[in-house]
């Protein structure tokens, strides 16, 4: 009597998960296996193994699943039916306990197998562009995994809140002349490209689907991963680790071109950074020359009422708040004042930190820090290497002593 | 009368009844009260409040994920809905539910007349609730937005300057110490507390279960509550642990969470497998298989449960020996968790199955763990998790395991226990109506996310591009949830009008097998008269199995038979 229902609902069951299979099977590889496409050997190899874990999955999952049902439906409770009061069988627990160990050694050598086309990068191929041997911007302990032959094209990215800055290595070791760009990373194909991954403020993930797995860029550490793409194209990502507000707009993508296509993109890209760095200095030196001439036009007419003989200003005390304003044009010292602001100066730049508020429970020698290696602290809101990092160089001692004193008397009110 | 056996004297087996003291009444004796079993109640009815918390978070985080592009939510309401509702779903949801399951019945089941430490079992709860209330403070002024993970240095001052931290913060801290010192109480109570005869290997599988979650909890707390200490030092008190400008290191923050948070996983999932163990053998009609191989394999999953925990972190820049390690420490994981489902369909095989709603969502439950585990290899195999690591593949993972594991199991509990509570049954055609939508909405909701993590969607993104399906996937999604709302609402309705109109159950509706059913229902203050002797896991089998034999002598003998 029962058994006619069981087995058209055992049908319909079948049917139902059929009919769902089949749709998903035909549609897109997203549905079941991660995305490729670029023809990076590490994306590749990623995805067969998880394909090949997916079949095993899919025989444990349907033999367990089955058994489960069948032993629903047999066993299910009936007029008459005797539940046999079995405790247990010690061979039954080895024989699966040994079962589920094969499997894991199963995929565990499977993996190691297919662990150095996914870890290690290939050199590049004839075709791809040529790159000199690697000037890393590495900094951390770990070494960065490279081509048997050294030679790859290293990228540094950079997360910030919420964008990745992409920095290409050079030849040379000042790593602030370098051809940079924002979220598009342009690649050449063929070529084995490394990159350096790094956070500036919190941590976030460099994700390129297509491209191979993700990795973290935390702040305070260096983390590695390469590709070699064979296919020109676009590939796109996101960054996938939570790092705020703005985390889901904070968008990445790898547009992948021929080698010659590269040089033409990085060259041009060179000869715009460099003219608009020069018309930055240019700006700058404007901004300079003004100050000076005001400084200039304003100090004769405060010494004149005291008529007395021309006797040079006394320049180690006097200065501070000159130092400020206008720096040392002769030695390349850049004016505080043209970037941030300070009301006893009388300055209201807004290129950096405003200093009335963010020094306000620094000390003397915090400040000076400060000045000499500016990328050390950097106020919130503010992004490292835009405060000129020379000040050691452009200031003698004694003006630094006395530009500190100045700053430092004039935010806490002295 | 002579004996022949000492069995024959010692367990005449008495229906004890509730004559001990009158029940004090009124909402101060339940403020006031040290009662377990009253301790249990406010435990349960205080997470399904949470849970209804939870649960409007998560449907509120589904519709502004319906369709592509959505606007309906800031990205700034987006992550503190989110935040709020894995760290309500996993501290003030599924903790003080498994606090209060495990309140109300390990005594029981134990044949103790109450917890080791009855004050500290009420301090316990009050913590518990101060954690919440405090979390929820944050409502008013601004919630956390760092997740349940809340990594440094995203949840420090420079880059989360309200106070929403500081109370996830000090939830951590009150739940925390309200777990600890629970977890000390229960494994007090089950070491020394037991009835005569319940050996080692007589003691009830959930029991076993909560002894083992009583360690794991033991073991981890104590670091996330010194992780979250560092983090309020970082934030108010100038030091630097986690900022790496200044010397911190960001992994180390995440190395403690996870020391706690992977066993936490194991401290959500394993009383649910308690539970299951106790409902598939009395439906079942057959006893537990395999009962040693099951308290190997809790104890196992507990043992390497905790030394896997860096499996979370395998795309941070970590040693290659590391990853290896922790791959491989992952798998193992999967062979005592292969062995308890082996044993449970085994234990289901050759019986005369029942399947009232308790048993419904015991199997609902083997299903869904079974998919969730499955999917645990693939990101336990590191170059995969590399692809799979916070996309929505985890999400769907997780909730597989957590749902799957503990949800389930502690609905299928609920609807087993219930009558024992309140006396009276609940309704089982609603049961199942509820366990339907419940069960498919979950399937519905996120079978799908697994593709939806696989075609690039990663997780906690408050927006996304309609690209590679993402709409139609997440679409799917929002419509399962709602489905499982209603289930969830469909309980709830269920056990409000059952406890008035549920039909009495008698002490022992299921003919079941442990202590807690030799009492009344509910049981008096004191919970035993008598507190038998045990010979066997399932004592109360023993007790049936005397009575009738008891029954049987007395007509023989022509004597009148006990009433």
């Amino acid at each position: 009597m029962t058994s006619r229902p069981a087995k058209q609902t055992f049908l319909f069951a079948f049917i139902l998960v059929a009919a769902l299979l089949i749709p998903a099977s035909a549609a897109m590889a997203g549905v079941i296996a991660p995305e490729s496409g670029g023809g990076t050997p590490n994306a590749e190899g990623i995805r067969s193994l998880y394909l090949l874990i997916f079949g095993i999955g899919c025989v444990v999952f349907f033999g367990v699943g089955g058994l489960l049902i069948y032993t629903l439906v047999r066993f299910r409770s009936r007029r008459g039916s005797v539940a046999v009061q079995a405790h247990g069988n010690t061979r039954l627990e080895v024989a699966w306990t040994v079962g589920a160990a094969m499997i894991l050694v199963l995929i565990s050598v499977v993996t190691f197998l297919k662990l150095d086309q996914i870890k290690n990068p290939p050199n590049s191929s004839a075709d791809g562009l040529s790159t000199p041997m690697n000037v890393a911007f590495n900094t951390g302990p770990a070494k960065p995994a490279l081509p048997p032959n050294g030679h790859s094209l290293n990228i540094d990215v950079n997360g910030q809140q919420y964008i990745w800055r992409y920095t290409y290595a050079d030849t040379d070791t000042n790593n602030l002349n370098n051809v940079f760009a924002y979220e598009q990373m342009v690649v050449p194909t063929d070529t084995t490209v490394s990159l350096t991954i790094r956070a500036q403020d919190v941590q976030h993930s460099w994700w390129i689907p297509s491209l191979g797995g993700k990795f973290d860029a935390v702040p305070g550490y260096t983390n590695y991963t390469w590709f070699k793409i064979t296919k020109p194209g676009t590939y796109n990502g996101q960054c996938a680790e939570l790092c705020g507000r703005g985390h889901a707009t904070m968008i990445a993508s790898v547009k992948a071109v021929s080698p010659a296509e590269f040089k033409v993109w990085y060259a041009a890209q060179k000869l715009a950074i460099t003219s608009a760095e020069r018309q930055a200095a240019a700006a700058r030196n404007a901004l300079v020359a003004k100050d000076a001439a005001v400084l200039k036009a304003a100090a004769p007419s405060a010494a004149a009422p005291m008529a007395a003989p021309a006797r040079p200003a006394p320049v180690a005390m006097a200065d501070g708040k000159t130092l400020f304003v206008a720096g040392v044009p002769a030695t390349g010292a850049l004016a505080c004042g043209s970037c941030h602001t300070l009301s006893a100066a009388g300055t209201n730049g807004a290129v950096g930190p405003n200093l009335d508020v963010v020094l306000k429970t620094w000390n003397a020698a915090m400040i000076r820090e400060a000045i000499l290696y500016p990328n050390k602290m950097i106020a919130k809101g503010y992004a490292a290497n835009i405060m000129p990092a020379n000040y050691g160089a452009t200031l003698t001692k004694a003006q630094l002593d006395v530009l500190v004193k100045y700053v430092d008397d004039s935010v806490h009110g002295k | 009368m002579t004996t022949t056996t000492a069995e024959t004297t010692t367990a005449a087996p008495e229906i004890v009844t509730g004559t001990a003291a009158p029940r004090p009444t009124g909402w101060l004796s339940w403020l006031t009260t040290t009662d377990h079993k009253r301790i249990g109640i406010m435990y349960l009815v205080a997470s399904w409040m949470f849970l209804v918390l939870g649960g409007v978070e998560a449907l509120l985080i589904r519709l502004q994920l319906a369709v592509p592009d959505n606007t309906l939510l800031s990205p700034q309401t987006y992550n503190a809905l989110f935040t709020m509702h894995g760290t309500t779903m996993i501290f003030l949801f599924l903790m003080p539910m498994i606090a209060g399951i495990a309140n109300y019945l390990v005594p029981l089941m134990i044949g103790a007349r109450d917890m080791a430490f009855p004050k500290l079992n009420a301090l316990s709860l009050w913590l518990f609730i101060a954690g919440g209330v405090v979390f929820y403070g944050s409502l008013l002024f601004s919630p956390a937005e760092c997740g349940w993970t809340c990594y440094a240095p995203l949840s420090e001052t420079a880059f989360s300057p309200t106070n929403g931290v500081d109370s996830w913060i000090f939830l951590i801290h009150l739940t925390g110490i309200a777990s600890f010192i629970g977890a000390l109480n229960l494994f007090v109570t089950i070491t020394n507390m037991r009835a005569p005869g319940m050996s080692w290997s007589r003691i009830p599988l959930f029991v076993w279960t909560m002894l083992t979650q009583a360690i794991l909890l033991i073991i981890s707390l104590p670091v996330i509550a010194g992780a979250v200490t560092l983090l309020l030092t970082d934030r108010h008190f100038g030091t630097h642990f986690f900022d790496p400008s200044n010397g911190g290191s960001p992994l180390l923050w995440q190395h403690l969470f996870w020391f706690f948070g992977h066993p936490e996983v194991y401290i959500l999932v394993l009383p649910g497998f308690g539970i299951i163990s106790e409902i598939l053998p009395v439906f079942s009609r057959k006893p537990i298989f395999g009962y040693k191989a099951i308290v190997a394999a809790t104890l196992g999953i507990a043992v390497i449960g905790t030394l896997v925990w860096a499996h979370h972190m395998f795309t941070v820049p970590l040693p290659f020996f590391l990853l290896i390690f922790f791959m491989l420490g992952t798998y193992l994981v999967a062979i005592p968790t292969g062995v308890k489902i082996f044993n449970w369909i085994f234990t289901m095989w050759r019986g005369a199955i029942e399947f009232p709603v308790a048993m419904l969502y015991s199997v609902g439950f083997l299903a869904t763990f079974l998919l969730g585990g499955i999917t645990g290899i693939f990101l336990a195999t590191f170059p995969v998790d590399w692809q799979l690591h916070d996309t929505y593949f985890v999400v769907a993972h997780f909730h597989y395991t957590i749902v799957g594991g503990a949800v389930f199991a502690l609905m299928a509990g609920l609807y087993y226990w219930f009558p024992k509570m309140t006396g009276r049954m609940m309704n089982e055609k609603l049961g199942k109506i509820s366990f339907g939508f419940t069960l498919g909405g979950f399937w519905i909701t996120f079978l799908v996310q697994h593709s939806a993590g696989l075609s690039g969607m990663p997780r906690r993104v408050y927006e996304y591009a309609d690209v590679n399906n993402l709409g139609l996937y997440n679409m799917i999604s929002t419509i399962g949830s709602f489905i499982l709302a209603l289930g969830v609402l469909l309980t709830i309705i269920n056990i409000v009008t059952s406890l008035k109109n549920g039909a009495k159950s008698g002490p022992d509706p299921w003919r079941g097998n442990t202590l807690e059913w030799f009492t009344p229902s509910p049981p008096p203050l004191n919970n035993f008269d008598v507190v038998p002797r045990v010979r066997s896991v399932e004592p109360m089998q023993d007790i049936r199995r005397q009575i009738e034999r008891q029954d049987r002598v007395g007509d023989e003998a022509g004597v009148v038979a006990r009433s």
